[in-house]
């Protein structure tokens, strides 16, 4: 009945839809595997996503071999950038999603890293799931996997960061380690 | 008697729109559903490729084309001849490198348009009285397609990419003309770049309006000083070149500043110098990390704006009462200062 009415959503193809998600076979274990860090510029998020690597490293033998800080929260990490960290590592951390764009551009770079063959655990803070979610939706990855940490990061003291970090470092190995889709997605 | 839907043109017209919320395309008011025959229509007044690509968000997978953005304009209740104002705006918007991430970003930031040249008469664009509320066409909904144009064009929707807190009242809704022959000064157009008497759009991204009413004075200092007072609001502070501060002036305030000899850039420079608070105040609220004491002079005031240049002084509003709307541009960038020439066929 409505067919002549235009579709305002429909637009040129969206190239980041095409064909369904690559994901990284996983390890057996992280001893002895080179890990990267990729963290954004949100207060916290540095000493955060360095503290998840010192504690891997001190923990499951992992070397932390690459720690890059994207210069812009909104986009997935320069080419360049997302190179150094795909050939100087074997897993990749990333995060801290914590804030409406950074949350969505955690999980974007965590699926670009799988795709290139290197698993990921983005971390996001539990007040942007849905965000978070719908931009592994978008990126063909319904039900990807990510760690989760409360909300907020930003107002943690130097004790309260390292206490997160601990916090989310278990949900971290299993996420590398274990197939990347929920299981009931 | 009911007359069925098929019969009464009325039924009909309400079904579409219903079919319109149904599909998830409007922002929570009614649009008027758009057909090919609108979209050539607005097409037709610009002549532009329909399929030229004016806006992405390359992480999002997501483009937004000529055709598309004449569908969206037509559903927020444009007339065809809005259309080079609505490209224009668009074109101004997307210019700000504020506007990367800000429509999924939590502080929900709301576009200020602002129209120069002779199109404001020629399409009842509002630039006098009540010129940030409501009731007229033009106004409301060139602001308003720009906001179906994300939402249809690029998929943000509220509480899933889009993650404003709280947002702001009018988000899509504040397009304003500059009231050019109240104000003492050049067009905020010709500031930004384009010559006098050329339709332009200038935007920023705003996150809260607040009143200065002050009719108490003859003194152009004294009511720079109530300005200040309100630019310098701590809660408005995040840092850096994040933080700014403008002003749509009413035209009275325009006039006595401009009386006093003031230009746009002394009234900027004035305000930049005094909306500072005492770093304690900083420290006592919480965000004194911003604003370490200075070593040179440790009782040296903190200058709440990033530059003078970063304070848009827009003229707008009635010529009745001496009250002007103190306004927060948004940004992790700031503000371009630049503004965009309306393009039309052959221009």
């Amino acid at each position: 009945m409505f067919d002549s009415i235009i579709d305002p959503t429909k637009g040129p193809a969206a190239s980041a839809q095409a064909g369904g998600p690559t994901l990284a076979a996983r390890p057996a274990s992280l001893a002895g595997l080179r890990v990267g860090l990729l963290l954004n510029t949100k207060r916290n998020a540095e000493p955060f996503v360095a503290e998840v690597g010192r504690l891997l490293a001190d923990q499951f033998g992992v070397q932390v071999t690459v720690a890059r800080q994207k210069p812009n929260i909104v986009e997935t990490a320069p080419q360049e950038m997302f190179d150094d960290l795909r050939t100087g590592s074997d897993v990749v951390v990333t995060g801290v999603g914590d804030c409406g764009s950074c949350s969505a551009s955690a999980v974007a770079d965590a699926l670009k890293f799988e795709a290139a063959g290197i698993p990921a655990a983005a971390i996001v803070s539990d007040a942007f799931i849905v965000t978070a979610d719908a931009m592994a939706s978008l990126r063909g990855a319904v039900g990807y996997r990510y760690a989760t940490t409360p909300h907020p990061v930003a107002n943690l003291t130097e004790d309260g960061v390292q206490a997160r970090a601990a916090q989310v470092v278990p949900a971290i190995v299993e996420l590398l380690l274990a197939p990347a889709l929920a299981v009931s997605a | 008697m009911t007359a069925p839907v098929a019969d009464d043109p009325v039924a009909q017209a309400k079904a579409a729109i219903e079919y319109c919320y149904e599909q998830g395309w409007t922002d929570g008011l009614p649009v008027i559903p758009a057909t090919q025959a609108d979209v050539d229509a607005c097409l037709a007044t610009v002549g532009r490729d329909p399929g030229e690509i004016i806006g992405a968000q390359p992480h999002l997978g997501r483009s937004i084309t000529v055709a598309q953005a004449a569908a969206n304009a037509v559903m927020a209740g444009c007339k065809a001849e809005y259309f080079p104002v609505v490209l224009a705006a668009w074109e101004a918007v997307n210019t700000e490198r504020a506007s990367r991430g800000a429509w999924q970003s939590t502080s929900g930031p709301a576009p200020l348009l602002v129209v120069n040249g002779p199109v404001r008469d020629r399409l009842g664009i509002n630039y006098s009285g009540g010129v940030l509320g409501p009731g007229f066409r033009a106004n409301a909904t060139i602001a308003r397609a720009i906001g179906l144009m994300v939402r249809n064009g690029f998929g943000i929707h509220p509480q899933e990419l889009e993650q404003a807190t709280q947002g702001l009242p009018g988000r899509w809704s504040i397009c304003i003309g500059e009231d050019e022959a109240a104000s003492p000064w050049e067009p905020l157009s010709v500031v930004g770049g384009v010559a006098a008497g050329t339709d332009a759009v200038s935007a920023m991204l705003t996150r809260t309006y607040e009143y200065v009413d002050n009719r108490s004075t003859d003194s152009a200092e004294a009511v720079l000083h109530d300005f200040a007072d309100s630019l310098a609001r701590i809660g408005a502070y995040v840092g850096g070149p994040h933080s700014s501060g403008g002003l749509v002036l009413g035209p009275e305030h325009a006039q006595l500043l401009g009386g006093a000899g003031y230009s746009r850039a002394d009234v900027q420079q004035w305000l930049f110098e005094h909306a500072v608070v005492d770093r304690s105040d900083m420290a006592a609220a919480g965000k004194g990390e911003h604003a370490a004491p200075d070593p040179g002079d440790p009782g040296l005031p903190f200058a709440m704006l990033p530059a003078a240049a970063d304070i848009p002084v827009i003229v707008a509003g009635a010529a009745n009462a001496a009250m002007s709307m103190v306004f927060r541009p948004f940004g992790w960038a700031p503000w371009s200062g630049r503004s965009v020439a309306v393009r039309y066929p052959g221009s």
